[in-house]
């Protein structure tokens, strides 16, 4: 089978950020979110992915590390309907899978939608998975009878971003799931699954993906330190360094060739993609600092998202309370920062900054 | 429900009685109450089946000493006709020379079997499937090749079946499929016809799924198929599972528990008509019950939840009811004035045999709820009454639980003279229930991080506060003690402290009251939960479903203590359908 998977969306939830780099392309624990989806996808059998992008298609090719044959081609119709569309023209199958690109799920998320298919005998399978925060910000689904019916509100389940659906002519991709919902199938997923719309959706991933992390995994290739501590469920890739008297107390992800300065502390769900740098007597907690980013030395940084190749000065304080995140179900949330932004040195930044 | 399986070979394979038992091991949660094989070489045909669990079942009748190069196999689920030897697949002929499984129902039987009675036909079991194989013997008596007696003896049933039929001489298998489930799995030198893909799956990725209307038959190295009289291209039809399919029959649920709460709404519409086509037995049940002068339940764990719910409605309508959990059954002297109504999922649960053998010596008559046909404890009724919700495989019972209820709301209804027709709009109220799925999993999972919780209800809500006790003991390992919240106070209150989970069921009647506990525990500063129908409690957490028939308020909160134990489970990583120290039937006293 063959999957359509969307990444031309505009990513309004993570403004400005999103506005220099699609959301599919966002780098967690050393894996974009794009390939997240293709790595699931992959191990669900599907034979080749058509991605439909945006003009930031480079960055999406770019971020792609799956081992899976794909093209990308660009959106012409508007619309989630119009990339569906776009999508399904190169698909020469009667039924395809199509996919989100901006889900992050276990593998078996893509495999049950397929034991589904497989063992129910119908030509459309909707995944449908529960939801308690930012209700208004999902497709909602109810159970009628045997099947789904498509609402703005009073149910808890939400489309979930992978189906199998047959082809069809429709100028409306809900009217259309709602004309193939009688004959199709349902399964409710109950594992690990973020939809990444907001920036605390983020700081989730960080912490849902390295909870099952159960011991440290470091690289032989990583320059520890030995006055350096390294806690019991960190990840620490090739040519990475942790220096003196730096703590990696975790559970965090250290990516290929990411320096983490002396004195410094990462903690609690925390990613440093590679070749980021953190400086001296930092302190980092739920937050991710996106490739080649730099922090500079005496900084904090908390439920905060540094993009790609962004300076942080010495001595900055992101405070995260109090906030109220669209679908958090803590009241907190530090900064965003989008790739390339600068923060000047000793900037004390309020919650829920965006720049 | 039930599963088949298929296998044909071209070479003399020793090890096909193997794999077919391997194969039926793998359908076993379609159905475990009988199994049968069927093998075949040349002119020999031979059929082994009797009653039992497949790996009790294949040692006692040495099914693996099976020779042959055609094997078809099936895993039985009652639905109709007692499981016994008798009524096990394969079924054969008259001359034993076409034998037949079958998964499904025909509901034209009895007229079919009437004409192939009175042409001569002689039938052994009491099963809807014998037909099949008497239609083809028939029609190949009348002249016509193996294939055409086969299709037309499939255009003779109604109803729904994956069948398959094999036929001594013959190195095929013939098949058919309508609204049951059917696959081919094309193996080497070998191919596979089976319920599912994950029964065959160790030994072939490449399927074919069937579908309705489809009709034919494999060999070891050709795959025919026709669908409304034209040939199917067969080659278009093949697929590559290059997936690892092994947890398919979960459907893409990530544990059978969590489908089998989705199942309830046709689980207990299921038991709900399955009731009223056994309305004789009902009402015998009824008739025993108004005549005794006391009425005792005995149940043990979830069975005894719905027992004690059945209890309190009877008991306020003035009948006088005791329910006793079944290991303490030696508290109670029963007499010929009492009767018994005996809750028991399996039908096999080892301490209502016990409470059950002493209550009959006594005289007292026995009216049985299970939900296998014909079950052990059935067997020693006077009445046998079922829940219908199929094969439940989740060790945490949950369709199972709400069957039991609808069943014994069903009785209750009839008992009170009410009309039992709203009923049909319980599968409804658990459907919206199963809406607020993402509200209880939220529930579970902050009760996953405790050590001990309270569940407190009233009146009608208690039965259903131990359940969710008990549920979320069972599979998350979480300390959780059931109280009537009146008696909190009296007790259990003194371990409330800051932050202790407590949570209300709350069924709509005695609001006030409940909510006079809800402040008591608030005062404590204990974290409050509620899940109540129609009308607030104001707890810290609620979740408030709306019913309009407040007699199926019990279907409402249902699914919600059990959707609130699987998420706490999984939370903590726990295998929901696999609790620690726990078995689906408790066969030991």
């Amino acid at each position: 089978m063959k999957a359509v998977v969307l990444a031309a969306g505009k990513g309004e939830g993570l403004r400005p950020y999103t506005e220099k780099e699609q959301k599919e392309a966002i780098t967690i624990l050393g894996k974009a979110v794009i390939s997240h989806v293709l790595y699931g996808l992959k191990k669900a059998g599907i034979e080749e992915v058509v991605i439909v992008t945006n003009e930031h298609e480079k960055q999406i090719q770019d971020a792609i590390n799956v081992d899976i044959p794909f093209e990308t081609v660009r959106q012409k119709r508007p619309g989630i309907t119009g990339a569906v569309l776009d999508g399904m023209d190169k698909i020469p199958d009667d039924e395809f899978l199509l996919a989100f690109g901006d889900i992050i799920a276990e593998p078996e998320f893509y495999m049950n939608l397929m034991n589904s298919y497989i063992t129910g005998n119908s030509k459309a399978v909707f995944s449908l998975v529960p939801v308690s925060e930012g209700m208004q910000t999902y497709g909602l689904a109810k159970i009628v009878d045997n099947r789904i019916e498509i609402v703005n509100e009073g149910s808890t389940l939400a489309l979930a971003g992978a189906y199998i659906i047959p082809k069809g002519d429709f100028t409306d991709i809900l009217e259309y799931f709602k004309k193939i919902s009688p004959f199709s199938r349902y399964f409710i997923w109950s594992g690990k699954w973020i939809d990444i719309g907001y920036p605390e959706d983020i700081i989730n991933a960080i912490e849902v993906l390295l909870s099952d992390l159960n011991n440290s995994i470091i690289s032989d290739k990583a320059e520890i330190s030995k006055t350096a501590v390294i806690g019991k469920k960190v990840i620490i890739e090739d040519n990475a360094i942790v220096d003196d008297y730096s703590v990696v107390k975790g559970p965090a992800y250290i990516g290929k060739n990411a320096y983490i300065g002396n004195y410094s502390l990462i903690r609690d769900y925390s990613s440093i993609e590679s070749e980021a740098k953190i400086g001296a007597y930092c302190e980092v907690a739920h937050s991710l600092v996106e490739p080649r980013a730099e922090i500079g030395s005496k900084s904090y940084l908390t439920y905060t998202i540094v993009g790609r190749e962004a300076k942080i000065g010495a001595s900055v304080i992101t405070v995260s309370y109090p906030a109220n995140p669209v679908r958090g179900r803590e009241r907190k949330l530090g900064a965003l920062i989008s790739p390339n932004e600068e923060i000047y040195h000793g900037q004390i930044i309020s919650p829920n900054y965006r720049k | 429900m039930c599963g088949i399986i298929g296998v044909i070979s071209k070479n003399d394979e020793k090890k096909l009685a193997t794999i077919t038992v391997q194969c039926l091991e793998r359908l076993e949660y379609r159905g475990y109450d009988s199994v049968g094989v069927a093998s075949m070489e040349g002119n020999e045909l031979e059929v082994r089946k009797a009653k039992g669990r497949i790996d009790e079942v294949v040692k006692r009748l040495n099914i693996l000493s099976m020779t042959g190069r055609v094997f078809l196999g099936h895993t039985r689920w009652a639905t109709h006709g007692e499981p016994n030897d008798i009524n096990a697949h394969p079924h054969t002929d008259c001359t034993n020379s076409i034998a037949v499984v079958h998964n499904g129902t025909i509901k034209n039987f009895r007229e079919l079997r009437e004409d192939l009675e009175s042409l001569g036909h002689k039938f052994k079991s009491e099963t809807d499937t014998e037909v099949i194989p008497h239609l083809v013997e028939e029609f190949k008596k009348r002249g016509m090749d193996s294939f055409s007696a086969f299709k037309s003896a499939i255009n003779s049933i109604q109803g729904s079946y994956a069948v398959l039929a094999i036929i001594k001489g013959e190195n095929k298998i013939y098949f058919a499929k309508k609204d049951n489930p059917l696959i081919i799995g094309l193996g080497d030198k070998m191919n596979f016809i089976s319920s599912d893909i994950p029964s065959f799956l160790p030994y072939t990725n490449k399927v074919l799924i069937l579908i309705d209307g489809d009709v034919g038959y494999i060999t070891p190295d050709e795959i025919y198929i026709e669908n409304e009289g034209k040939k199917v291209n067969v080659l278009d039809r093949i697929k590559i599972i290059t997936w690892d399919a092994s947890a398919a029959s979960k459907e893409g649920y990530a544990h059978y528990m969590l489908k089998e709460i989705h199942e309830s709404p046709r689980a207990v519409d299921d038991t709900i008509s399955g009731l009223i086509s056994d309305i004789e037995d009902v009402k015998n049940a009824i008739k025993i019950l108004e005549e005794s002068k006391r009425i005792i339940v005995i149940a043990a764990g979830t069975s005894y939840h719905a027992g004690l719910y059945f209890s309190l409605l009877l008991q306020r309508e003035g009948f006088n009811v005791i329910p006793v959990i079944a290991s303490e059954y030696y508290n109670i002297k029963t007499n010929q004035e009492d009767s018994i109504l005996a809750i028991s999922q399996s039908g096999e649960t080892y301490d209502v045999m016990m409470a059950l053998k002493e209550f009959k010596a006594n005289g007292s008559k026995i009216i049985s709820l299970t939900n296998v046909i014909d079950s052990a404890i059935a067997r020693q009724s006077d009445v046998k009454l079922y829940t219908r919700a199929g094969p439940e495989i989740g060790v945490a019972a949950t369709k199972t639980f709400t069957s039991q209820i609808a069943a014994l709301q069903f009785l209750y209804s009839l008992i009170k003279g009410d009309d039992y027709t709203y009923l049909n709009k319980a599968k409804d109220v658990i459907r919206r229930s199963l809406d607020f799925e993402g509200e209880a999993k939220l529930i579970g999972e902050e009760l996953s991080a405790k050590s001990n919780a309270y569940y407190l209800g009233r009146g009608l809500s208690l039965p259903f506060a131990m359940e969710g006790a008990l549920k979320i003991k069972e599979i998350t390992y979480l300390h959780a003690e059931a109280y009537a919240a009146g008696e909190s106070k009296h007790g259990p209150i003194a371990l409330v402290e800051k932050d202790f989970p407590v949570v209300f069921i709350n069924l709509g009647e005695l609001v006030g009251e409940l909510q006079n506990n809800v402040q008591e525990m608030k005062a404590r500063k204990a974290k409050t939960y509620a899940i109540s129908v129609n009308e607030r409690l104001n707890t810290d957490k609620e979740i408030l479903l709306a019913v309009e028939d407040e007699r199926l308020s019990s279907f409402a909160v249902t699914p919600i203590i059990q959707l609130i134990a699987y998420y706490s489970a999984i939370k903590r990583g726990n295998d929901p359908d696999k609790p620690r120290n726990l078995a689906k039937t408790v066969t030991v006293g």
